[in-house]
């Protein structure tokens, strides 16, 4: 009989790479401008540092800023086995900006859908622990892309700032996560509070820990403040410091690895 | 390099559709590799003849067809041909070209989507046009008894 393949030579290869990653995470907001980047980064650091084998896979094609957080830069090497990713801190990173650098990379729906397949699938990851997904602002080609990847061995962080106006937009994607059947794992509140001294402000507003989870039907999980060594020094090194900013991504792993198992 | 790779994903698929339809032996895989990823039908064919071996695969007539590329600006409707890319491909900065073990490719060779990252149309200069043709390695056909 003769046959015209409905799968493509990525997807099959997307599945062989998926089965030697244990657990999924995908950082998203629905929104931008609230540190998604920032946050995926700082959460798959410090995963690394406490040994768990985990990457980081940036889908945001438009606004990659991984590779900024964890300064990277291209060129990509490539072995027998596919693409090599980026490593730095004991965490492996792939990003489309190592490819592209400071271009701009105007793709389409499925162009973009199909180069998110292929960075997964043609990346040599090993076997992780946790691969953490840093999401676009978006709701629409890259999240439906990770989703198919993804299915079930995905769970989702919700990033937001602790303002109202920002929850109610973040709330969509909530919603998109229920009729999608994907997991929450909770919300973390990012720049939620600055401290100068002993001054403590609130840029976006009070936390308000009941009004997140009436929006978001989700709990808070971290609350993680400003510090703004994050704009001068590598963020790897501000996490390396025991700062109220290290406490919270520390809250926000040992909240996550309880929840999804070590 | 990436030929092997592409080459082993293109046996896995044969399996896969194998089993799928409950067939015991692939007697025939057609495969498209579009000009964009400027693959090496040769290298390729040479890859899957390696691999095509054990009591499902070996024998298989395998048929790798060089399939030139077409773009299409969504703008002006100007079409234009690899020649005209290739010239823009030319200028692309050493610094992103991957590293493969004995050579340097084009980000193209692994991710042809990536197309209006560096190409641009020659009459307008937009970077809304589609590939129409030619944009990627696609298996045409299986054939199963």
């Amino acid at each position: 009989m003769s046959i015209r393949p409905v799968a493509s030579l990525n997807d099959l290869q997307a599945q062989v790479r998926l089965r030697r990653v244990r657990r999924v995470i995908l950082v998203g907001s629905g929104k931008g401008g609230v540190g998604k980047s920032f946050v995926a980064c700082g959460l798959a650091l410090g995963m690394a540092k406490r040994g768990f084998r985990t990457a980081i896979l940036d889908v945001d094609v438009h606004g990659a800023s991984v590779p900024n957080y964890l300064e990277l830069q291209p060129p990509v090497h490539s072995s027998k086995s596919g693409l090599e990713p980026k490593k730095t801190a004991g965490l492996k990173a792939m990003s489309v900006a190592l490819f592209t650098g400071d271009d701009p990379v105007p793709l389409g729906g499925d162009e973009k859908q199909e180069l998110i397949v292929k960075l997964f699938a043609l990346t040599n990851w090993g076997p992780l622990d946790y691969l953490v997904v840093d999401l676009p602002p978006s709701t629409g080609d890259e999240l439906r892309s990770v989703l198919r990847l993804f299915g079930q061995k995905a769970t989702l962080v919700l990033v937001t700032t602790p303002s109202p106006r920002a929850l109610s937009v973040v709330s969509r994607l909530r919603r998109l996560a229920e009729s999608e059947k994907l997991s929450v794992a909770g919300v973390v509140l990012n720049m939620a509070h600055y401290e100068r001294g002993k001054k403590k402000t609130f840029p976006f507003g009070k936390p308000d820990a009941e009004l997140v989870h009436r929006l978001l039907n989700s709990a808070v999980i971290a609350q993680i403040p400003l510090d703004p060594r994050v704009n001068s020094e590598s963020l790897s090194d501000v996490l390396r410091g025991r700062t109220k900013m290290s406490s919270a991504f520390d809250s926000l792993i040992e909240s996550l690895t309880a929840n999804l198992g070590r | 390099m990436h030929e092997l790779s592409i080459a082993q994903s293109i046996v896995e698929l044969a399996l896969h559709e194998a089993d799928k339809n409950k067939a015991d032996t692939v007697t025939e895989v057609d495969v498209n590799v579009g000009e964009v990823m400027q693959v090496d039908p040769e290298i390729l064919r040479k890859a899957l003849g390696a691999l095509m071996t054990g009591p499902r695969l070996a024998g298989a007539q395998v048929r790798v067809r060089l399939e030139p590329a077409y773009f299409s600006c969504r703008k002006c409707g100007s079409e234009w041909d690899m020649v005209e890319a290739k010239k823009q491909l030319s200028q692309v900065p050493d610094s992103l070209l991957i590293r493969e073990p004995d050579s340097k490719e084009l980000p193209l060779h692994f991710l042809p989507d990536l197309c209006a990252a560096f190409i641009r149309c020659p009459a307008c200069g937009s970077s809304d046009f589609s590939a129409v043709r030619g944009d990627d390695v696609r298996v045409m056909r299986v054939v199963l008894e």
